[in-house]
């Protein structure tokens, strides 16, 4: 059997292992359910990784047509069909990695499961696992649409999980809201690429389209089906259900929303641009990546600014994934085989990373029921571990070599100067705010370093006591309960009035929940240091952004001969860049912890920002629309050859 | 952001949007022209596995991963909303009260019940030859089975309606779909591919495994809708509001719906 009739099993057998879970959950203990998780996510994670190096081995590409449904010589067929190139592959197997990564940090992690059945959070991680890889490996526009909603669907109800708060609900609706949103814009998008070529699959789109000449209808095309994945990207102006969902989302949701979910966004743009609009008959290189770094600039420096002012973790670590998406748009927006290698690099690093800091900030949560920074000041002195990691974390999400982040942020930062110095000093910065941001508070609170916090007004029964209530915070009687940054304090705290996730406080922190961060954060450090990791990544980019290649190998058959991909490796120009980030990372979190408020001048400076993200999903949905008008503003310029 | 500055910046923004689908649409192919290149190859195709309903064709053997994605958000859908209506702590269960029905609606909701499941069956049973299939016919079982609940009452459409199985049903359904593909490829061939026999073109036995992934997709359909249903029922007529007294974290009481 070739390695190719494994790859269908890759998507479809954690949804076997869902169904056995959703069956039987009512009746496996806890233990049996969580370890059929495990099991079946492992596997599908063991195929992927199988499929890759099988692919390593001879051909790059891993091409099967579902149900043998190959096309006729004109590249003229009716099935579907999955193409797994080494760095979409690489990404399914690191999103199956990362899920079991979760699901071994979430090991008995709920108390309180839902009455019928505690199998209904395990079988939801793992559609989730398969919506993923699916997305990752299709090759066919309206399946990817289908993965992108399954994905949805299932972050929805994953992100609303503790339905017995308000706040996960609404942040479940803006996210469903929003990014249902997007789903539509992106059929509205395939209807007109079908209307135009008669064809579905992203090989043969590109074929039809190289033959004719782009006009308003492939731009609009572009534009819509690009605008819903920059909706599941979370990229500015469609960026506002991120904060809102990732900060009430239940912790191991989190890390996989912001670990590897919303990154799988700006992977399908590229691959759209890649596979459909590269050829001579679509778009641009120059408009497209305009738009493309125009928004990453835009989504990086407001990331970093929101972040950079929130004191509740959870939003903390969203806004700092906002600013990260940005960069990843401008690495993937230049449109080079180094920029797309670089941004490769980035994304499975900062991956790691993320999701080792909301397992911190997971800890943090269920031993005190608060993620505020100020209230927790010093108290978690007890947790030298826990706080070493984050402290670890913070440092890679700086830039500080040798972890992969900056290795590669290096390579993506260099890709970028070729463009603009100035791209460059976005990277640095966007790096250290966020950065910052997060050693800020981890020394603050693992540390108690800083000034002491003005007295936080206590309520009775809030934070330290032990009988936690749950009630509703104080700020309950505003027309929304949303905890937004409409305030102009900053003052976005959660007062210990978060219940933990696992039913009750931590006395001891299980070894699982300590054990996920520390390997999460030694695999961000090995993709920095092991030197094969990095050339087999670059050699990946190169196969992806090639339009005919993708096109040869899966109408044609042709596999392309494996070629050395651009260079990837430390130099050093890139080492100083990342000393530089981290010294002004550092330096950024003891200017704050200096201080007792936040000064005059970067208040003025974030109300506007902050003022938008307002809970209201109207608002959202207006900017949405927005984003879609300026996306096409952003690339028409110099699309239109009259021929 | 105010009520009007929302109202402006979705104005001038939808303002644009119409633009581009103005721009793009009037490029679009010209309505009711007859070059529909792959429909031409789909119709082909599906009389070539001898499938005389092409559409059934299309969702169980030319894309039948596209359904599978699309019966696993359904199957999503439902687990996503048993977990989001659950019944949390504080919240408590009381039996639905008795209904009175005029006798009337009840004799037809009764004479109604059997014709109904049986012709959400039979579309089911037909999906590979006439139109229909798992999805349509899977709903008309499921809405067949809620006739008890306008004939009779709640209580009556509880007792014919065992949760526990149709949520094995449901999975069950998704499973067999998955199971299909699996044996495929292990029978030799590529995933979900049509290695049934053909059978006789327009007949019930034709076009092999799209009667059995058919089958599959009605029976999580109708296990599915009947799972949905029930939440939101349950919801509506069985749980009431939290007491405003502090939950002290226990678990909550109430056996399942099968009670009676």
């Amino acid at each position: 059997m070739n390695v190719a009739r494994l790859l269908p099993l890759v998507v479809v057998v954690p949804l076997l292992g869902a169904a056995v879970l959703a069956a039987g959950g009512r009746r496996l203990p806890r233990v049996a359910s969580d370890s059929v998780s495990v099991a079946f996510a492992a596997v599908s994670a063991v195929l992927a990784g199988a499929a890759l190096l099988g692919g390593a081995h001879g051909d790059p590409y891993v091409v099967e047509w579902l149900g043998g449904w190959r096309p006729g010589p004109g590249g003229q067929g009716v099935g579907i069909v999955l193409a797994g190139d080494p760095l979409s592959l690489g990404l399914a197997a690191f999103a199956s990695l990362l899920v079991v990564a979760v699901l071994l940090y979430s090991w008995r992690y709920f108390e309180e499961p839902p009455r019928r059945g505690s199998g209904s959070f395990p079988a939801l991680m793992l559609i989730f696992q398969a919506g993923m890889c699916g997305f990752c490996l299709t090759g066919d526009l309206f399946n990817s649409f289908v993965f992108f909603e399954l994905m949805g669907v299932v972050a929805y109800a994953l992100t609303g999980f503790r339905v017995e708060e308000r706040r996960p609900v609404q942040g479940a609706l803006a996210f469903g809201i929003v990014n249902s949103l997007g789903g539509y814009a992106m059929l509205l998008g395939i209807a007109l690429l079908y209307a135009r070529t008669g064809e579905l699959g992203f090989a043969q789109t590109g074929r039809r389209l190289d033959g004719q000449h782009p006009d308003a209808l492939v731009l609009a095309a572009f534009v819509l089906v690009a605008a819903g994945l920059l909706v599941k990207a979370a990229a500015v102006p469609f960026h506002f259900w991120l904060p809102d969902a990732h900060a009430v989302a239940p912790t191991p949701v989190s890390m996989l929303l912001s670990g590897v979910m919303v990154e799988l966004g700006v992977f399908g743009v590229a691959r759209l641009y890649w596979t459909v609009f590269a050829g001579p008959g679509g778009l641009p290189q120059e408009a497209v990546g305009r738009a493309l770094v125009a928004v990453g600039v835009v989504t990086a420096l407001l990331g970093a600014a929101m972040s950079w002012r929130q004191r509740h973790l959870k939003r903390l670590l969203a806004f700092s994934t906002v600013a990260h998406i940005g960069l990843f748009l401008i690495g993937a927006g230049l449109l080079t085989a180094e920029g797309t290698a670089g941004t490769s690099l980035y994304v499975l690093a900062h991956g790691c990373v993320k999701a080792a800091l909301f397992a911190c900030t997971g800890i943090l949560l269920d031993r005190y029921a608060s993620v505020d920074e100020r209230e927790l000041h010093g108290k978690a002195r007890e947790l030298p571990l826990t706080g070493g990691l984050f402290v670890l974390g913070g440092l890679a999400v700086c830039g500080m070599p040798p972890f992969g982040t900056s290795l590669g942020k290096a390579v993506a930062e260099e890709a970028a100067g070729h463009t603009g110095h100035w791209l460059t000093a976005v990277f640095v910065l966007a790096s250290a705010v966020t950065g910052g941001a997060v050693l800020r508070a981890g020394l603050r609170v693992f540390a108690g370093v800083g000034t002491r916090p003005e007295e936080v007004r206590r309520r009775t029964g809030a934070a330290g006591s032990a009988d936690h209530t749950g009630q509703r915070s104080d700020r309950s009687d505003r027309t929304e309960d949303f905890a937004t940054d409409a305030d102009s304090t900053g003052d976005v705290g959660t007062r210990g009035d978060e219940p933990p996730e696992t039913g009750g406080r931590l006395r001891r922190i299980p070894v699982t929940m300590l054990a996920v961060p520390a390997v999460l954060l030694a695999a961000a450090l090995a993709a920095g240091i092991v030197p094969q990791w990095a050339t087999a990544t670059a050699d990946a980019a190169q196969f992806f952004a090639s339009h005919e290649g993708y096109e040869s190998v899966v109408l044609d058959g042709v596999n392309p001969r494996p070629a050395p991909g651009p260079p990837a490796h430390w130099t050093a120009v890139g080492v100083l860049l990342g000393l530089l980030s981290t010294a002004l990372g550092v330096g950024a979190a003891l200017l704050g912890l200096r201080r007792r408020t936040p000064s005059e001048g970067t208040e003025r400076l974030l109300r506007l920002p902050a003022r938008l993200q307002s809970g209201h999903i109207g608002d959202y949905v207006a900017w949405t629309v927005a984003g879609v008008a300026l996306l096409a503003l952003l690339t028409a310029p110099g699309t239109h050859t009259f021929g | 952001m105010t009520r009007r500055a929302r109202f402006v910046l979705f104005l001038v923004a939808a303002a644009a949007v119409a633009l581009l689908f103005v721009a793009a649409f009037v490029r679009l192919p010209p309505f009711g022209g007859d070059f529909h290149p792959y429909g031409d190859r789909a119709v082909r195709a599906a009389f070539a596995h001898r499938t005389a309903n092409a559409v059934a064709a299309v969702n169980f053997d030319q894309r039948a991963l596209d359904t599978l994605g699309e019966e696993t958000i359904l199957f999503s859908a439902v687990l996503g909303a048993v977990v989001l209506l659950r019944q949390i702590a504080g919240e408590r269960r009381r039996p639905p009260r008795r209904a009175r029905v005029s006798g009337a609606i009840r004799r037809l909701g009764v004479a109604m019940l059997p014709v109904a499941l049986l012709t959400g069956l039979y579309v089911v049973a037909h999906g590979q030859i006439t139109p229909g299939g798992g999805f349509q016919g899977g709903v008309v079982v499921a809405t067949a089975l809620h006739l008890l609940y306008v004939a009779a009452d709640y209580g009556a459409l509880e007792r014919v309606r065992p949760l526990s199985l149709y949520e094995i049903g449901d999975a069950t359904g998704e499973a067999a779909y998955v199971v299909t593909g699996v044996a495929t490829v292990l029978a030799g061939s590529a995933f979900l591919a049509n290695v049934l026999p053909w059978g006789t073109f327009g007949t019930l036995t034709s076009a092999g495994t799209v009667v059995v992934l058919n089958a599959a997709v009605g029976m999580e359909v109708a296990c599915g809708v009947v799972v949905l249903l029930a939440t939101f029922l349950d919801q509506a007529v069985e749980i009431e509001e939290p007491s405003h007294a502090p939950a002290s974290g226990g678990t909550p009481d109430g056996s399942g719906g099968d009670a009676g």
